[in-house]
């Protein structure tokens, strides 16, 4: 179901291609780079896109060290991530501009709210992704809810209980690593589940 | 069939990277299940790409820019290339999440964003997205079948796209895919019949408009 923006786009070659650019070339370049690591051809890469791309971050960023911040990270995600690009795809000028976009788009993110999420890639992948494999979000609600009617138990009763069902200890590891009587740890977390059970209803056991 | 899509200007934002995360995500999400915005954004890109990197006519008439100077690009392209590492894409997994005994597949866009609690109201069941973009709140609305939302309108925006299921209000029928953007001149009264999952982007409360319904003003902030 999960497709790639930059993928679909191709087979009706779309837009028409201005003569400015020397696509072949840049094609060429960024194709050598992710095949044999060729520094000549990312020192030309550097000398078309470095500039432009400076420019261009400079529109968006208020100083100058954080244009010069995005021309860096761009320039060497491309280095890095030139493998990722595929000529059959689509223009390299749209896969650098892709780079770009994300690493700007994180950066401001960041610069805005603090946010180090790094969303990007998952908003514009760079490539086509591979094989999903499943994952729950971490049984979002019965923890979550459980979390949060425990964290209304006195602290006390609070640390019995994670510390049994959460880290499972045994109660008399807990009566050691909170050097309390066992019968205090067994006392406790028969309150504290008793209470829990009002909370979360009777039928979860 | 999908019936309701960007328009676009949002397309447009989009592509430039100017959209915040909460929406960017929910165009990401629609065109992933929708060709036709997949290819015009393909479009919007590739010009825009080429825009951007075109020579520009006037750029040889700027002879010296102090800004250019401030940066040693023979230096970054050494300290770039020192290292011949690449960078191994991961395999993206897929998430999922619950509601009502429901397992959903959630897109991999929002693998990345934290999830926050999940509140219940009646049939309504609402994970909030932690994106941290101040008045503008984002969250997964699940409705069991049966529910809706009573009457009520915007006094921002708020777009509706549809994961999973279907609803539907006074002006049709919602399924899967659809990218429903709402503002203050309109006021709808969705319910769903067979249950849905929705992602939901506002940025101020919703506003019940009926007799009674006011009453239920708490909702609308609980679903905001």
């Amino acid at each position: 179901m999960q497709t790639n923006l930059l993928s679909r786009v191709t087979s009706d070659k779309p837009i028409h291609m201005s003569e400015k650019i020397n696509h072949p070339q840049l094609c060429a370049w960024l194709s050598a780079v992710a095949n044999t690591r060729d520094k000549v051809s990312f020192t030309h890469l550097f000398k078309f896109f470095g500039p432009k791309i400076q420019s261009i971050a400079r529109g968006k960023f208020p100083n100058e060290a954080q244009a010069n911040e995005v021309v860096q990270e761009t320039m060497s995600n491309v280095w890095r991530k030139a493998h990722l690009f595929d000529k059959d795809k689509g223009a390299a000028t749209t896969w650098v501009y892709t780079v770009m976009r994300n690493v700007t788009f994180d950066m401001l993110r960041k610069i805005k709210g603090n946010k180090e999420d790094n969303l990007s890639d998952d908003i514009w992948p760079l490539a086509e992704s591979m094989v999903c494999e499943s994952e729950s979000f971490d049984d979002h609600l019965e923890n979550k809810q459980l979390l949060s009617v425990l964290e209304q138990l006195p602290e006390a009763q609070q640390a019995v209980v994670k510390g049994f069902y959460f880290m499972e200890m045994s109660q008399e590891q807990l009566a050691v690593h909170l050097n309390l009587p066992l019968g205090t740890i067994k006392s406790r977390l028969r309150l504290a589940l008793s209470k829990l059970k009002v909370q979360l209803g009777e039928d979860n056991d | 069939m999908i019936k309701h899509h960007p328009k676009f200007e949002l397309l447009q934002s989009f592509v430039d990277g100017d959209l915040p995360a909460s929406l960017s995500a929910a165009v990401a999400i629609h065109a992933d299940m929708c060709a036709q915005c997949q290819k015009k954004i393909a479009l919007l890109t590739d010009q825009i790409a080429e825009t951007s990197f075109e020579e520009n006519f006037l750029d040889r008439f700027i002879v010296d820019d102090e800004a250019v100077d401030t940066i040693d690009f023979d230096k970054m392209i050494e300290g770039i290339t020192e290292s011949s590492d690449i960078d191994i894409s991961e395999t993206k997994v897929k998430k999922s999440i619950e509601f009502a005994n429901k397992t959903y597949n959630l897109p991999t866009v929002l693998n990345n964003i934290i999830l926050g609690k999940t509140a219940h109201i009646g049939k309504l069941s609402r994970t909030r997205l932690e994106l941290q973009e101040d008045e503008i709140h984002t969250s997964l609305l699940h409705i069991e079948p049966g529910g809706g939302v009573p009457q009520h309108t915007h006094k921002g925006f708020e777009l509706t796209l549809l994961l999973d299921g279907s609803f539907h209000d006074e002006h049709g029928e919602y399924v899967k895919g659809d990218f429903i953007m709402l503002d203050g001149s309109h006021t709808h009264n969705p319910i769903s019949a067979e249950g849905c999952l929705c992602y939901t982007v506002a940025n101020d409360a919703l506003h019940f408009t009926q007799g009674i319904n006011k009453l239920l003003n708490p909702i609308g902030a609980f679903i905001y």
